[in-house]
């Protein structure tokens, strides 16, 4: 009798739970699957047991393209966070302009990936590209840099980009976080005639800390899944200097047809990506929203 | 601690004022210029961009813009990756906003059994990073006859978008006045005509916002985009950009188009900032969960 009375909020879910079950969960059950098999796609599929992980041990693109998602996802998340921090610290002084300066540095956040990628290709190109014509331009000739196009500066450029777009992110969370601390305790600490800096350090931080930390593990795992900005820019280039997990998992599948190795390196990121964002689930209670 | 004894000399007193200031300033330039430079080398020739890359453009021609609205001799008619964009995005929006409103709904009205079960099957599925499907999915899609399509790629977009609409919508029916509901249902209303006709026109709000939450990531997503849409007429404006991509900048004679297309694919995504930057930064705090 209960299943009749609640039929009709099983049948309100149903066209959710159908195209999760459909187009989330099948897909993933496949690729753990596949992970065990050898495929080109064409002919039919050998199982392989633990062969592709063994291989993928082996495989030092593999090895490189973690330590770049790693190295990437460490310094784009620091970097977004800790000039994040400096703006909304900045701005929550009240400074004239505030509302603009917000304004301005969401923008880049605006931007699809694939055009902020675009758009410094050009800027890092090296004889008209705009970075070193500006360098040039001011008497700072000795800096200009092969930036994306040789390995040793390639991934550090890349992440320059990442944190050039998404730094915004991080202020508006951190602004709202500084924006909550009661205004009365800033009074208080002012009428004790304490430093900016040591009010900066006793008080802001310690009270944003929760904060602090929660956008530190979302862009990290944010950046972990890092794609479109370095298939744009580099396509994992120059050799396989900028390959990330991403990057290395589509050229796999679908510039090499190894769709069983592959999928073993999609376990690979779905195992880490998972957990990390698993334990911060369960760390940090999910908020709800206003409107 | 030494709070008490710290003396500042005067002059360091106004050091953070001034040091404030100029880091905000500087840090606008260096966000504003590069999307400044980039509209502004849209419509310059590629004369005026190689003689004078800084220089403002004189005079201002679109040019680039018709040349790859209508297409050219390398790439078919730019209005075909906007057209497909759109009615993808909008598609999308429209599966997305229904399925989530639903079970949203359902989620904060109902009280069955297992309605806990599929919150924490929800949030479960946030966790799972979009790259692990692409592969089955490049098959499965095949297998349905939705690759290349435009009904699949909107399928593909609701259903990412899905469970963190629908954690958002059930926070948000959780807060809904149920006596709205109620006198519908005594009217003679079914469930789901209270819900149609009551519930969703007065959460309008909500449901725009939600819609302003996944707006953004469905316009510019590239790699189900790439993966799923590899043939010529069906392609969305990321891949139109990421296709766009010469060799080298010397060699190319067509640097303003290049500057036309990117131009032209934020665009739609900043008129949209301008007009709505409150809801979107405030959708974006709660969107982070993602």
């Amino acid at each position: 009798m209960t299943f009749r009375r609640n039929l009709i909020w099983y049948l309100f879910l149903a066209p959710a739970v159908i195209m999760l079950l459909m187009f989330m969960a099948y897909p993933l059950i496949q690729s753990l699957e596949l992970a065990f098999y050898e495929w080109n796609g064409l002919r039919p599929r050998e199982y392989v047991a633990l062969e592709n992980f063994e291989d993928l041990f082996d495989d030092r693109f593999f090895w490189g393209a973690l330590r770049h998602t790693l190295i990437f996802a460490v310094f784009s998340t620091l970097g977004t966070v800790g000039i994040g921090l400096l703006l909304a610290m900045a701005i929550s002084r009240r400074v004239r302009g505030a509302a603009l300066y917000r304004f301005i540095f969401y923008l880049p956040v605006m931007l699809p990936m694939a055009v902020t990628a675009a758009l410094w290709v050009r800027m890092y190109e090296q004889n008209f590209g705009m970075l070193n014509v500006m360098l040039r331009s001011v008497g700072l000739a000795h800096l200009e840099g092969t930036w994306i196009s040789s390995r040793e500066t390639a991934l550090g450029s890349v992440i320059a980009v990442a944190v050039w777009q998404f730094s915004g992110f991080p202020m508006i969370i951190l602004l709202a976080g500084i924006e909550n601390i009661p205004e009365d305790l800033h009074e208080a600490a002012s009428l004790d005639g304490i430093s900016e800096v040591q009010r900066i350090w006793y008080l802001t931080l310690p009270l944003i800390r929760p904060v602090l930390i929660s956008i530190g593990v979302l862009q990290f795992i944010f950046s972990l899944k890092v794609f479109d900005l370095v298939w744009v820019m580099t396509l994992g280039g120059p050799a396989e200097s900028t390959s990330v997990l991403g990057t290395f998992l589509y050229k796999e599948a679908f510039r090499k047809q190894e769709y069983g190795y592959a999928s073993a390196v999609a376990v690979v990121m779905f195992a880490v990506i998972f957990t990390v964002t698993y334990v911060y689930q369960r760390l940090m209670r999910v908020e709800s929203v206003e409107f | 601690m030494h709070l008490k004894h710290s003396a500042i000399h005067p002059l360091l007193k106004r050091i953070p004022g001034a040091t404030v200031t100029i880091t905000l300033v500087v840090w606008a330039i260096v966000q504003v210029y590069p999307i400044l430079f980039m509209f502004l080398t849209s419509v310059k020739t590629d004369k005026q961009i190689l003689n004078a890359p800084f220089g403002l453009p004189d005079p201002l021609r679109f040019e680039n813009y018709a040349i790859v609205w209508q297409g050219d001799r390398v790439a078919q008619p730019f209005s075909a990756f906007f057209i497909n964009s759109f009615i993808i995005t909008f598609g999308s929006l429209v599966i997305l906003l229904f399925v989530a409103g639903l079970a949203g709904y359902s989620l904060a009205r109902g009280r069955f059994p297992g309605n806990a079960a599929t919150q924490q099957g929800f949030l479960l599925t946030l966790a799972v990073p979009v790259h692990v499907l692409i592969i089955p999915m490049y098959f499965f899609m095949g297998d349905l006859g939705l690759r290349n399509s435009h009904f699949g790629m909107m399928l593909v977009y609701a259903t990412l978008g899905l469970p963190f609409t629908i954690i958002l919508m059930r926070a948000y029916f959780l807060s809904f006045p149920r006596e709205l509901e109620e006198s519908a249902l005594l009217d003679g209303c079914s469930r789901f005509g209270a819900f149609i006709r009551v519930v969703a026109p007065v959460s309008r709000g909500a449901i725009a916002s939600m819609a302003i939450i996944n707006i953004s990531w469905i316009w510019s997503e590239l790699l189900f985009a790439l993966v799923l849409l590899d043939q010529q007429g069906v392609r969305t404006l990321p891949l139109a950009v990421a296709g766009y991509r010469p060799a080298s900048m010397t060699s190319e004679s067509v640097l303003g188009q290049q500057f036309a297309i990117m131009s032209l694919t934020a665009l739609p995504l900043f008129v949209f900032y301008f007009l709505f930057q409150q809801q979107i930064r405030k959708g974006m705090t709660a969107g982070a969960l993602r």
